[in-house]
C-alpha cells in the first residue's frame, strides 16, 4: 500500500552579492556542482546540467561518513526538469529524488531573485510530495538550508 | 510588460466514485479513455497526447474557435498501478506561462468503490491565474470524469 504526504516551506536569504551571480551559480555547470554537489560527506558518482527551459539536471551521489545511516553503497539519485528560466530573476523546476532506483519524492521549486542594496534576496520555496520511505518535510527543509548556506560561501569565495 | 510575481497554493479535492480503483485508474492511463472525458468544454477545438509511464509527456490545447488556446504540457513523474499518479505541468496562454503546478492522484478503495483524492501544488506567474480558479477547473474536470465512469458502466 502506497503512502504519501505534502508538504511546502519558504526559505529567504540574503546574499552580498548581485542578482547576475547569484543566477550564475545556478546556471554554470562548475559553478552549481561546486556548492550543490560537492562538499565533505558526499561522493558524487555523476552530475550533469543543462541549463534550458525544459532541460535537465542529473546527479547521482553517496552519502559517506560515520553519521550516515544507510549502507555505503546506497546510491541516491536526483532528476530535475527546468520548467521556467528568466535571467537573474526566476527559476522554476521539478525534481524527484531516488535511493537505489526507487523513487521516494517529487517536488516542484522556485527560487526568486531580487535586488537588495549591493546585494541580493533569495527566496526559495519547494512544494514537495513524499512517498514510502521518503524523507519528510523536516528533513528537506534543513537539506536546502544547507545547501543556501553553502551557496553564500562559494559566492563570498568565488568574489 | 507585467510585473514579475509569484504566488503559492496548494487545494486537495476528495471525491467518493462507485466503481473499483482498477476502473477508476483506467481512464487516466488509456490515452482513449482519458480524452474522453479530460479538457475543456465540448464546443472547443482541441487536441490531446500522451505517453503513460515515468517520464512521459502529455499535451492537451484547446481554446473557443478563434480565440486564445490553453496548452497543458505535463510530464509524469510516478505511477503506481491502481493507487497513485503523480505529474507536473504548466499551463499556458497563448505564448505566455500562466502556471507551473505538481498534480498527485490517489486512488484507495472505499465501501462504494474507490475515493480519489487530487493533491494539486502551484505556483501561479505575473498574476494571470490563481488557485481559486484553477481548483474550480480540477473539480469540473473530475465532474467530467464521474460522468465518464457512470457512462462506461
Amino acid at each position: 500500500m502506497t503512502t504519501t504526504t505534502h508538504g511546502s516551506f519558504v526559505i529567504e536569504r540574503r546574499y552580498d552579492a548581485s542578482p547576475r551571480r547569484v543566477f550564475a551559480a545556478w546556471a554554470d555547470p562548475a559553478a552549481k556542482r561546486a556548492w550543490f554537489a560537492e562538499g565533505e560527506g558526499w561522493d558524487i558518482r555523476s552530475f550533469e546540467l543543462d541549463f534550458r527551459e525544459g532541460g535537465t539536471e542529473k546527479s547521482r551521489f553517496r552519502v559517506t561518513g560515520p553519521s550516515n545511516p544507510f549502507p555505503p553503497e546506497t546510491t541516491f539519485g536526483n532528476e530535475t526538469v527546468f520548467n521556467e528560466i528568466v535571467d537573474n530573476e526566476r527559476i522554476i523546476f521539478t525534481y524527484s529524488m531516488d535511493r537505489d532506483g526507487a523513487r521516494f519524492s517529487v517536488s516542484l521549486a522556485s527560487v526568486e531573485l531580487r535586488p537588495d542594496g549591493s546585494g541580493t534576496r533569495l527566496i526559495f520555496t519547494e512544494h514537495a510530495t513524499f512517498f514510502e520511505g521518503g524523507d519528510g518535510i523536516a528533513m528537506r527543509e534543513s537539506g536546502w538550508r544547507e545547501l543556501l548556506d553553502k551557496l553564500d560561501e562559494h559566492l563570498a569565495a568565488a568574489a | 510588460m507585467t510585473k514579475r510575481s509569484t504566488t503559492h497554493a496548494t487545494f486537495v479535492i476528495e471525491r467518493d466514485y462507485a466503481h473499483a480503483p482498477a476502473k477508476v485508474f483506467a481512464a487516466y492511463a488509456d490515452p482513449k479513455k482519458k480524452a474522453r472525458w479530460f479538457g475543456g468544454p465540448d464546443e472547443w477545438e482541441s487536441a490531446h497526447s500522451m505517453d503513460f509511464r515515468v517520464g512521459g509527456k502529455e499535451t492537451s490545447t484547446g481554446g473557443p474557435p478563434g480565440g486564445v488556446v490553453h496548452k497543458m504540457s505535463g510530464e509524469y513523474w510516478d505511477i503506481v498501478e491502481n493507487e497513485r499518479i503523480v505529474m507536473s505541468y504548466e499551463m499556458h496562454l497563448g505564448e505566455t506561462r500562466i502556471s507551473v503546478s505538481l498534480g498527485t492522484t490517489e486512488i484507495r478503495p472505499s465501501a462504494n468503490g474507490a475515493t480519489l483524492v487530487y493533491t494539486e501544488q502551484g505556483i501561479y506567474l505575473d498574476g494571470y491565474d490563481d488557485a481559486a480558479a484553477r481548483e474550480h477547473g480540477a473539480g469540473e474536470l473530475l465532474n467530467q470524469l464521474e460522468a465518464f465512469l457512470n457512462a462506461e458502466a
